[in-house]
């Protein structure tokens, strides 16, 4: 049990992913080819810290996401935790790291089983990975249900996902993935299908994990203002390669990759926002061996280097301000 | 068309599902109207009945709902009281509707082409098929789609080029009035963006009217003139749109969806949810529905439903404001 101790409070990032690659088959035209939903992205999250995700639909952002739960293999690269790569652990060394990483879904009508009670939802990982039995399991089903702010904790524990509005299921979702106390979470798009009025709801709910338990997040949306509110840091990701990582008011201030302004211009309520420059709308080529900058093909910036080469990610901030950006032009 | 006949005139409609355990209320007294020329969002959460609205004012409701109550008028006809080819003909001739899935709005085995092509022709039966196909090809161009796609089927296309299609043939009739039920919701940010631009330019060429329904409250405040706001079936507020840049001075549910929102470039950037969820539709609360989660409710809000109050700008179901005018 000794590996996965929570950390001291040391400097040394909690995660660390490095030059992560992830490739899935696909069928062209009658032959076998790749795809790269993660072409080489390295980051790294602390204790307590948020990750913001940000990226269209085919980023690779709940790609990434699943590989540091390990439900992706990595291809290529490697995913540390407290410094000990688990890209590739099995059996019981895997099922001990799950207690230390869990994942909550975007729909929690999906994520939860509709047989099953809320209780017996908590039970299962409580008996599991903490063996909890008897009135000490009891009492620890109450305690995460009013950590969610389920109460009355006494109705709550009998009911059926079918009988809790999509805010609560999503506050189920998040007590089973805390039974387990785990150190990081990994949260893909949670708010994105509850209601407006709910959605801060839970955002204030991870807020208070991150400081009372001072749990990580990797917070996977496609919304850059709840990943500015949320996220402590911002990775603006764009078919499969990082194009942008920097401190969320800094990324929003003063964003520096074209992709990230061309987010930023088209997101609703951004009051200082001008015209759509002229672009195309096709989704990025994922296929292995293609060459240059993904967003090439759509960027208003675009000269003959950015089809050749695949640009580094390079810092541009200051010691304090670190302010990483992958484009020629930058 | 004179400019001050309403293109679009609900007053007082209630729609109602049979259920077994006796109709329930999906939109109850709702009035609202939609000049000529005129962007007006539709906001409410999901439950709100705010696409039962739009599927009752085309007169596409099905299986167990039904209007109970009110009258609902397109430039100034009653949609209830057409016949049924009196009824297809002004469908699609003078109101139209997009609908949230493209996916299933258009036909999977007919080309882009022949889909808008027998649109025009059903209308316009005196339209020659070679016309039909040019005027196919301009529709595209409208919506910024290539015209090399006409003879593309959906699945060919991506999620925003098939919710362009969807557009193109809302407005192949040139209809006065367009319904569009969430739209983009769908769809990447850059994508949605894109399609509502044109959409703007399209409308202040066309000079068409439109009922914009969504949840997204940023969004429909940057793209119609009023904003109509549901809250269990009921329209609780009306307003400007340029209102709800200010938190304060409105329906306490609108100004709780105000502070729900995180803002994107705002510094402060502190929100506050709503407590509690929204309510369930069978068993609504008595006097105001929304009193169970307001921070502001006192005694009358628990017994009484609020009349509808004018305001300066629009108007406002709630107790507070009434308290207001007596002081």
């Amino acid at each position: 049990m000794a590996i996965f101790e929570p950390s001291k409070a040391d400097a040394s990032p909690l995660m660390e992913i490095e030059d992560l690659v992830i490739r899935f088959p696909i069928r062209k035209g009658g032959k076998r080819a790749f795809i790269t939903p993660v072409d080489h992205v390295s980051f790294s999250l602390r204790e307590s810290e948020v990750l913001s995700i940000v990226g269209e639909s085919g980023s690779g952002k709940s790609t990434i996401g699943r590989t540091l739960v390990r439900v992706n293999v990595p291809s290529h690269g490697r995913v540390l935790y407290q410094g000990r790569d688990v890209s590739h652990i099995k059996g019981a060394e895997l099922r001990l790291y799950r207690s230390a990483i869990q994942m909550i879904f975007q729909d929690p009508f999906g994520s939860l089983n509709p047989v099953r009670t809320v209780e017996q939802h908590l039970t299962f990982p409580l008996r599991k990975y903490e063996q909890v039995t008897g009135d000490k399991l009891s009492a620890r089903i109450d305690e995460l249900l009013g950590r969610v702010g389920l109460t009355p904790v006494r109705e709550t524990r009998s009911k059926y996902p079918h009988e809790l509005s999509g805010g609560q299921r999503q506050r189920v979702a998040i007590a089973r993935a805390l039974a387990v106390g785990p150190r990081v979470l990994v949260a893909d798009e949670p708010i994105s299908m509850l209601d407006v009025s709910i959605r801060a709801g839970i955002l204030e709910l991870m807020n208070e994990l991150k400081r009372d338990f001072r749990i990580s997040f990797l917070y996977i949306t496609h919304d850059l203002a709840s990943a500015r509110y949320f996220g402590d840091r911002i990775l603006v990701l764009y078919g499969g390669r990082v194009m942008e990582l920097a401190p969320s008011s800094e990324l929003i201030r003063n964003p520096l990759h074209p992709y990230t302004r061309l987010l930023l211009a088209a997101s609703p309520g951004n009051p200082s926002r001008g015209p759509l420059p002229e672009t195309s709308n096709s989704a990025p080529n994922l296929l292995e061996g293609r060459r240059g900058c993904p967003f090439a093909d759509r960027c208003p910036l675009v000269t003959d280097v950015c089809r050749d080469e695949v640009p580094d990610l390079v810092d541009h901030g200051t010691s304090q301000l670190r302010h990483f950006v992958a484009c020629h032009h930058a | 068309m004179p400019e001050h006949t309403p293109v679009l005139e609900l007053s007082h409609v209630s729609v109602a599902y049979r259920t077994a355990a006796g109709p329930v209320q999906a939109v109850n007294d709702v009035s609202l109207v939609v000049m000529p020329n005129e962007i007006v969002g539709l906001v409410g959460e999901s439950g709100s009945g705010k696409s039962t609205m739009a599927y009752a004012i085309m007169r596409l409701l099905r299986g167990n709902a039904y209007v109970s109550g009110g009258s609902i008028r397109v430039l100034g006809r009653d949609v209830y009281a057409m016949g049924r080819q009196e009824l297809r003909k002004f469908r699609w001739r003078h109101m139209s509707m997009v609908f949230q899935s493209a996916m299933s709005a258009l036909n999977p085995v007919i080309t882009v082409e022949t889909q808008l092509v027998d649109t025009l022709r059903s209308h316009l039966p005196n339209m020659s098929v070679s016309e039909a196909k040019d005027r196919a090809a301009n529709l595209l161009e409208l919506v910024r789609i290539d015209p090399v796609n006409l003879k593309s089927y959906p699945h060919q296309l991506s999620g925003g080029m098939r919710q362009r299609v969807v557009i193109a043939i809302a407005i192949a009739l040139e209809p006065e009035l367009v319904i569009m039920d969430e739209p983009t919701t769908a769809l990447d940010v850059v994508v949605q963006r894109s399609i509502l631009d044109r959409l703007q330019e399209i409308q202040a060429d066309k000079r068409f009217s439109v009922l914009f329904i969504s949840h997204d409250f940023s969004l429909v405040s940057e793209l119609s003139s009023r904003m109509a706001i549901m809250y269990a079936g009921r329209i609780v507020e009306e307003a400007p749109a340029s209102s709800l840049s200010s938190i304060e001075g409105h329906h306490p549910y609108t100004e709780g969806l105000l502070r729900a929102i995180p803002k994107l470039t705002a510094d402060e950037i502190t929100i506050k949810g709503i407590k509690g969820h929204p309510p369930d539709l069978v068993d609504l609360p008595v006097g105001c529905a929304f009193h169970p989660r307001c921070p502001r409710a006192y005694e009358p809000c628990r017994l009484f439903r609020p009349e509808i109050l004018a305001t300066e700008s629009g108007r406002v179901e709630c107790h507070l404001f009434a308290e207001k005018e007596v002081l």
